[in-house]
């Protein structure tokens, strides 16, 4: 009997072991996988991370000085980061945000008056 | 049998979280017959394997099971690395062990949960996961995703623990030992939970030898065979001995997986304490050409992985053999003697993993 009111007093008492998720999500882990991008200022579009990708979501179309993303072919893996020797792919540990469309990221080499990367396009 | 019944157990049943099937043939309330139809999830991995680049391969094998995932990449890297002749770096092993033992502890909390809620024990089952979810929060903090962690690289790993993120890990897992020491006593104690488990579903040791049962499906009828004493990574040098209990039954098979949940959680600790300073990985040149064999120990049993080359970046042949595959056998080996109500329950204690039985 005393054993269990110490149980049921604890569980009275003591904070709930979940977190009250949409209201207070919690903080993602500094080394966390999560958003991919590129920035292309020293990007040379050589294509190693098009390469390396498992999944094919990168598409380097050196022509016209393009990547093309498809983030919801990613997985996250990180693989292209270790093969951009450039440093022109981040990852940063949020969370993609829920979308209707699947789009396709279209990211180019930045002009010096237009910053305007990316742009965001449906095929 | 004419006056018989026949019952589909599954594909769809609560106690399993994945799909298979067993055709169950009763007379009254006892199976006389168990028949397994398995194909449910077949994804064609193995062909896939053959069409990736080997050494886009480790995620893929990663996507095999969604619960040891990354003791799949590790068999995967270990059979390319003994192909291409190379030997990952000693910190590179050790830092193997430390995500390799918390995979394993949160599968076998997992199941351990799961068995719970077979027994309608909801409380423990959330108990259970709640402790779960913590090591789940080691391994986003440490590799950056919850479960399939993408670690393993060929020739090392890809991610480093650091003095803080061990700290992290040394403060956690003395707290989660005593938090699952109180459940894991209150389950395995617990009279109900005995009066289910005890004497059901038993395989003897040497029916479970014959029919080539691994893991602790194996262990748990009193056999010690574990691959981790073969020495990969870096098992050679870390002191351990393998959970056995003797009676076979599916409260043998938990008591096995509990106890390797305190094994498991020592394995970690031992290996941030000895982990060398080092490279990471070793860089290498080539393709594989040549044929290799990997065997680990995945939470399920014994993981085979068998690697051919042919020189090309492709691979001529990528052979996955998973442990619930080698359990089944055993499992369905025993069902005919048991009560129906029991089914349930003895078809679980074998913690079968149907995505990698089927890949």
């Amino acid at each position: 009997m005393a054993r269990m009111l110490r149980s049921v007093l604890h569980n009275a008492f003591s904070k709930p072991a979940t977190r009250p998720f949409p209201e207070a999500p919690r903080a993602a882990f500094e080394k966390a996988r999560g958003l991919v991008t590129f920035d292309c200022t020293d990007c040379r579009f050589c294509g190693a991370c098009a390469l390396k990708c498992p999944t094919g979501a990168i598409r380097v179309v050196r022509e016209e000085r393009k990547i093309l993303f498809e983030p919801f072919k990613c997985i996250v893996c990180g693989a292209c980061l270790e093969a951009c020797r450039f440093g022109s792919v981040q990852m940063g540990p949020e969370r993609r945000k829920p979308v209707y469309e699947k789009p396709v990221e279209v990211y180019t080499k930045p002009e010096a008056d237009k910053p305007a990367t990316p742009q965001d396009r449906n095929e | 049998m004419s006056e018989g019944t026949s019952v589909p157990f599954g594909p769809q049943h609560p106690v399993l979280p994945e799909p298979i099937q067993l055709r169950i043939s009763l007379e009254d309330e006892n199976v006389v017959q168990a028949l397994p139809a398995l194909g449910y999830v077949h994804r064609g991995i193995e062909k896939a394997g053959e069409l990736n680049d080997f050494q886009q391969n480790v995620f893929l094998v990663e996507r095999v099971c969604g619960i040891c995932s990354s003791i799949h990449a590790l068999a995967y890297c270990l059979a390319v690395e003994a192909v291409l002749g190379l030997e990952a770096p000693k910190r590179a092993s050790y830092l193997r062990v430390v995500w390799m033992e918390l995979h394993r502890i949160h599968s076998h909390l997992l199941y351990l949960g799961l068995l719970a809620e077979a027994f309608g024990f909801e409380s423990l089952f959330m108990e259970f996961w709640r402790v779960r979810e913590r090591v789940m929060d080691l391994l986003e903090m440490t590799a950056g995703n919850r479960v399939i962690i993408s670690v393993c690289t060929i020739g090392g790993v890809r991610r480093d623990i650091d003095a803080e993120q061990a700290r992290a890990i040394r403060e956690e897992l003395p707290k989660l030992r005593d938090e699952a020491r109180r459940l894991v006593d209150s389950l395995l104690s617990d009279y109900t939970v005995r009066q289910r488990t005890v004497g059901k579903g038993t395989i003897p040791a040497a029916l479970a030898l014959e029919l080539g049962a691994v893991g602790p499906t194996l262990r748990g009828s009193g056999v010690a065979q574990d691959m981790r004493m073969a020495g990969y990574a870096a098992y050679g040098e870390l002191e351990f001995r393998p959970v056995t209990f003797p009676d076979g039954d599916t409260y043998s098979r938990t008591a096995v997986r509990a106890e390797e949940v305190f094994q498991s959680i020592d394995l970690v600790l031992a290996a941030l304490d000895n982990l060398p300073e080092g490279d990471l990985k070793v860089g290498f040149k080539g393709r594989p050409e040549g044929a290799a064999l990997a065997r680990v120990e995945a939470p399920r049993g014994e993981l085979i992985y068998m690697v051919v080359g042919n020189g090309t970046k492709n691979l001529e042949r990528m052979r996955v053999r998973v442990p619930t595959y080698a359990n089944i056998p055993a499992l369905l080996t025993v069902l005919p003697g048991c009560e129906f109500a029991d089914v349930p329950v003895v078809t679980l204690s074998i913690d079968p993993c149907i995505s990698c039985t089927e890949r």
